[in-house]
């Protein structure tokens, strides 16, 4: 049985918890334990912005935190993924790993090298696979057509991923969507970023990106956009009112994260399990669709 | 601004040296300005001032003033198009991470990013503790958050990084 340290970065476990929920449901289902380490601090991401050694140094703190351990790391956030494995890559070099040790030590930690870490989407395609994930749907979801978003750091950089997918034309998570039965469609704007991270310098910018999307998927017939990122998720779904508002349009594109229609097809209950009723805009219309024969 | 005519008193050489001598921003200096970053920047679709050919011409040049205190090198939204389809593979991912970090030590980091970092020395994590989520956590029966960054703490005091102010709100 393989198990993993599970990284819930900071906005999963507080502002998306139905990301968390909807993970820990669907590994448990595929026998893959989850290991919580309490003191996992922020992956460091954000704090590049000002200063890239101290992004480092927590991205090193936390994957000393999973080598004590002796463990790998699961990430649910994209963003913490690429910390994490910048790090790992960073700290190859001997003269980079002493220095950032040098640190750790003064709070009792030490990087070798041995943690490696994966963004969720990976351990989805690759250690369980489409085969047992198709063997795993017992719901009919072949009325679902759904937007896939693969968000920036999903697929890029590539290095980071060992060229799991191709980021200009990527087809991991259309593959994943079509595995359990719904149909994943291809749109123009399907490479296009939600703006997360510029969102807390300018709302104005990342508000126009995100309406950039929003109004390529209104145009087509889909039941709701599919992604694997918090923050995508908060830029489509939790932003989508005042978007409309701000731009007088009438979005109503609900979005699931995969593990959430993952789980539907498994059979999950959609609430307990899934927390599906905390998605905004509701998706209502999506389960009355699916309906619920298992 | 990024849109004012080049001043030949006003180039710094060491400008360039500086942003470099941060080692993942070395690429910059094999940019030869052909623009696809930009034509593949889905900010500067929205915003077209922002420019990321600009911005690695400004630094090879060595306009040191004008693009630390430029606030558009904060509002790339680091999806890596740019670097997706750079022909000489910069990565201006980095090169701004370096002109950012060397912004924020002369006071230019917008509030956001300082508040994030302090948030992280008081819980460990970029948001504040708050009754909604953690009793939504409870409801869920998902563990509580440790809510402590001491550990965090110490790592960021190291590197001065807590001692950055934030821009002064101009606009």
């Amino acid at each position: 049985m393989s198990k993993y340290a599970i990284f819930l970065g900071c906005t999963t476990p507080t502002r998306v918890p139905q990301y968390e929920l909807s993970a820990r449901w669907i590994f448990k289902r595929f026998g893959i334990d989850l290991i919580d380490i309490e003191d996992f601090v922020c992956c460091g991401a954000n704090q590049i912005n000002i200063s890239m050694e101290t992004g480092l140094l927590l991205a090193a703190m936390n994957l000393a935190l999973a080598e004590v351990q002796d463990l790998d790391i699961v990430t649910l956030c994209p963003w913490c993924f690429t910390a994490l494995a910048a790090g790992v890559e960073e700290l190859r070099k001997q003269e980079v790993r002493g220095r950032v040790n040098k640190q750790l030590s003064t709070i009792g930690l030490e990087y070798n090298g041995r943690t490696r870490v994966k963004h969720i989407s990976r351990v989805l395609y690759e250690d369980i696979g489409l085969d047992r994930i198709k063997e795993g749907a017992r719901r009919d979801l072949s009325k679902i057509q759904v937007a896939p978003h693969y968000g920036c750091r999903y697929l890029k950089p590539q290095w980071a991923s060992e060229g799991f997918d191709e980021p200009n034309d990527p087809k991991t998570l259309h593959q994943l969507i079509s595995a359990i039965g719904a149909t994943a469609i291809d749109y123009e704007t399907l490479n296009l970023c939600c703006g997360g991270k510029v969102f807390p310098v300018s709302e104005d910018l990342a508000h126009s990106l995100i309406a950039k999307k929003l109004d390529n998927l209104q145009d087509k017939e889909v039941d709701c956009m599919v992604l694997l990122c918090q923050t995508c998720y908060l830029m489509y779904a939790t932003q989508q009112e005042k978007v409309s508002k701000k731009f007088n349009k009438q979005y109503n594109i609900p979005v699931v994260l995969y593990l959430q229609l993952l789980g539907l097809a498994m059979g999950a209950d959609p609430v307990a399990d899934l927390g599906l009723n905390l998605n905004v805009p509701s998706v209502d219309r999506v389960l009355a669709k699916i309906g619920n024969d298992v | 601004m990024l849109d004012e005519p080049i001043r030949v008193s006003e180039l710094d050489p060491s400008f360039k040296a500086e942003v470099i001598s941060h080692e993942a921003a070395h690429d910059i200096t094999a940019c030869f300005s052909c623009g696809t970053c930009t034509a593949a920047c889905p900010v500067h679709d929205v915003l077209p001032e922002f420019d990321p050919r600009k911005i690695a011409r400004m630094v090879n040049l060595g306009m040191r003033g004008r693009v630390l205190s430029s606030p558009y090198i904060w509002y790339c939204t680091t999806c890596l198009e740019c670097e997706q389809h750079c022909p000489q593979k910069v990565n201006f991912f980095n090169v701004l991470n370096a002109l950012k970090n060397m912004a924020a030590k002369e006071g230019y980091a917008p509030t956001s990013w300082v508040n994030q970092t302090r948030q992280v020395m008081k819980t460990g994590i970029v948001f504040a503790t708050e009754k909604a989520w953690v009793k939504k956590r409870e409801e869920l029966s998902l563990r509580p958050l440790k809510d402590d960054g001491k550990e965090a703490a110490k790592l960021i005091q190291s590197t001065g990084v807590d001692k950055i102010e934030p821009r002064a709100q101009s606009r």
